[in-house]
């Protein structure tokens, strides 16, 4: 059961960086990509119908840490408190300019909320791998530092590759200039996993030695393993309805 | 103020301005998804634009639901280590079920139901919101089960410094639960209904087009409204019973928990008598009094306003505990945590999403004022038939 729980919060952080690493990195690439305001609303609509079904899978690794590893819940997230702060606000400007771009019609209204989603994104992108840094030194000393810049810039590099490749594949020879096909997203999004994946492997030991007791663990087999096919198949249909085979960019959706 | 009262404003700020949101989504989702049912089994275009319409306000009002409920997650750990420290083998364990087996499914199959028009097919979109439907109301009920083993830790026992889960059937079966559940899905309904009657009124006070849809929005905001009064006012008295049992100093402690009861009281209770004396008896009728339709826009905001002085109650009322009769509030406090860093949080959070929150409801009006005829949900373009054979010849 500790075994299963850790490879659960394991496969639902890794599951975020390598599905919203491309939501992410498409932000970052937003002013870079769209230099015209129907460009920017092209890239938007590629990524907008993913952007529920990816980022949720941070809330439950949220969860899943309070639930499964109490006691490092509250050591990580207040050890690394002003990368949480900045992770969240990053977070809550993107969502927000994902939301509320095309609510009201002005230009400048819709650019704006652009610079923010792209703001937001590189703020994302650089506190994880700041966030990842601390957490390999295992907590010690401030979480904000060079070498702690060193692993934001890797990992809004391996973030903005991703998104560039998801873009190439959703939009095929459009926005990127490029055609990827599913088997090259799949390797991107590899790339965007890789430095959470190595750190979850070494931190392994830790985790279990912290896990809640079976009693608690039991309780959350008994509720959550039922929806597990639920949860994973709609997670597909979402990729199926909203992939490039349904030539669905022709008629482009937002929030 | 200090570290804990910092900490503490902030935690209640974002867990009000979340609620505010909140309550609007529980109410909200079942009447849209009423909406297209019908639109599903009938067809009629006029349906499918009043889906979209009211589809349009929940989303928007989504947005700020989802960005407030992620700083209340993460805040646990920001600013109350000793919590998950001192009962997160317990409190936990509903937290996680909450994020996985419901969160999880409600913003994957919103994804797919605002993306899904004109996309999928017509009864797997319909379910799509039934899914979000019913997995709010399964949100709903882990985090009062969460919340619920704050008020009363029922289903633990102490093992040497901290709690351990031993009855996960008296968790959720908690006295403190059990009554106050249905209090506030009732109060969801009762804020849906109320928004969807007072935009109806509004509509209808301006005769703008879509006369007869309004029309029989209003009349569902009402009916709606009567039977989430119902409930939240019953459920409500039915809960002085185990509060005086657990906490029976709970209204008394601090007079602010003893205002929001007696404010949220006194909004219900003179809201209640309004809807089932005069709104239902004269649904039939309303639509038409054009001199009605100005307040019944005037009160709509009050049950949004009941809604936090019935949360004020509840929570203030359990000061100065955390966890009931276990732990402070004040022994909860992450250790590490200082004045520097709770500011620099309390500025990032409660600044940016009071001024996204004022934003919203700014959008939400303004989505409301222009009509139906405006709404570009998921797909753009107008919602008519031809749209729809036009998407799917492509």
């Amino acid at each position: 059961m500790d075994i299963l729980w850790t490879g659960v919060f394991a496969l639902l952080l890794i599951g975020y960086f390598a599905l919203e690493g491309s939501g992410i990195g498409v932000g970052m690439l937003l002013p870079a990509l769209g230099g015209t305001q129907p460009d920017r609303d092209r890239v938007v609509a590629a990524m907008a119908p993913f952007v529920l079904a990816n980022e949720v899978w941070l809330v439950a690794v949220a969860g899943v840490l309070f639930g499964v590893f109490p006691s490092i819940e509250g050591e990580v997230l207040s050890g690394l408190y002003p990368l949480v702060v900045t992770l969240l606000v990053s977070w809550i400007l993107r969502d927000a300019g994902l939301w509320f771009r095309r609510r009201l019609d002005g230009h400048a209204w819709r650019a704006g909320w652009d610079w923010m989603i792209c703001l937001g994104s590189y703020g994302l992108a650089l506190s994880w791998g700041m966030a990842l840094v601390a957490m390999a030194g295992g907590l010690s000393g401030s979480p904000i530092g060079l070498p702690g810049l060193g692993g934001g810039l890797v990992v809004a590099a391996a973030f903005a590759f991703h998104g560039w490749t998801f873009l190439s594949w959703r939009l095929p020879g459009q926005v990127t200039g490029a055609s990827r096909a599913g088997g090259a997203l799949l390797a991107s999004a590899g790339v965007a996993a890789l430095p959470v994946a190595v750190l979850l492997a070494a931190l392994a030991p830790w985790l279990l030695e912290h896990i809640a007791p079976s009693g608690t663990l039991n309780v959350l087999s008994v509720m959550i393993l039922p929806f597990a096919p639920l949860m994973l198949g709609a997670q597909v249909w979402v990729w199926r309805t909203f992939g490039p085979r349904r030539a669905a960019d022709r008629v482009p959706s937002f929030f | 103020m200090d570290v804990l009262d910092l900490a503490r404003t902030q935690f209640a700020v974002t867990g009000s301005l979340h609620f505010l949101f909140v309550v609007l989504t529980l109410g909200l989702a079942p009447l849209v998804a009423i909406m297209h049912t019908r639109h599903a089994m009938t067809g009629k275009p006029a349906h499918e634009r009043m889906t979209r319409f009211w589809g349009q306000i929940y989303v928007i009002n989504y947005a700020l639901g989802i960005v407030t409920g992620l700083v209340m997650e993460f805040q646990f750990g920001m600013s109350w280590s000793g919590l998950s420290h001192y009962a997160g083998d317990v409190f936990g364990a509903p937290l996680a079920i909450e994020t996985l087996g419901a969160f999880f499914l409600e913003s994957t199959f919103l994804g797919l139901w605002i993306f899904g028009w004109h996309r999928l097919p017509r009864w797997l979109h319909l379910a799509c919101i039934w899914l979000v439907t019913l997995t709010a109301y399964a949100s709903a009920f882990w985090i009062m089960v969460a919340n619920s083993f704050l008020q009363n830790p029922a289903g633990a026992v102490e093992r040497g410094d901290h709690l351990v889960l031993t009855d996960f059937g008296a968790l959720v079966t908690n006295p403190m639960l059990t009554m106050a559940l249905p209090h506030v899905l009732g109060a969801g309904l009762w804020t849906g209904g109320f928004v969807v009657m007072g935009a109806s009124a509004y509509h209808l006070f301006r005769r703008t087009a879509d006369r007869e849809s309004f029309t029989g929005s209003l009349r569902l905001g009402v009916v709606a409204a009567f039977a989430g009064s119902l409930v939240t006012v019953g459920f409500g008295y039915a809960q002085f019973g185990p509060v005086s049992l657990f906490q029976p100093d709970k209204f008394n402690g601090t007079p602010l928990a003893g205002i929001g009861l007696g404010f949220m009281i006194l909004i219900g209770q003179l809201l209640q008598v309004l809807i089932m004396f005069v709104l239902l008896p004269t649904v039939y009728w309303l639509p038409r009094w054009r001199w009605a339709h100005p307040i019944l826009m005037l009160i709509t905001p009050l049950p949004f306003l009941a809604a936090i002085f019935g949360w004020l109650a509840r929570e203030v009322g359990r000061q100065p505990w955390l966890v009931h009769g276990r732990l402070t509030v004040a022994d909860a406090m992450s250790p590490g945590l200082t004045k520097g860093m709770i500011t620099l949080s309390f500025v990032g959070f409660v600044g940016v999403l009071g001024l996204l929150a004022v934003v919203d409801y700014l959008l939400i009006v303004r989505t409301v004022r222009r009509g139906p005829a405006a709404v570009t949900l998921g797909a753009d373009g107008p919602a008519d038939s031809t749209e729809r054979a036009h998407a799917l010849s492509l």
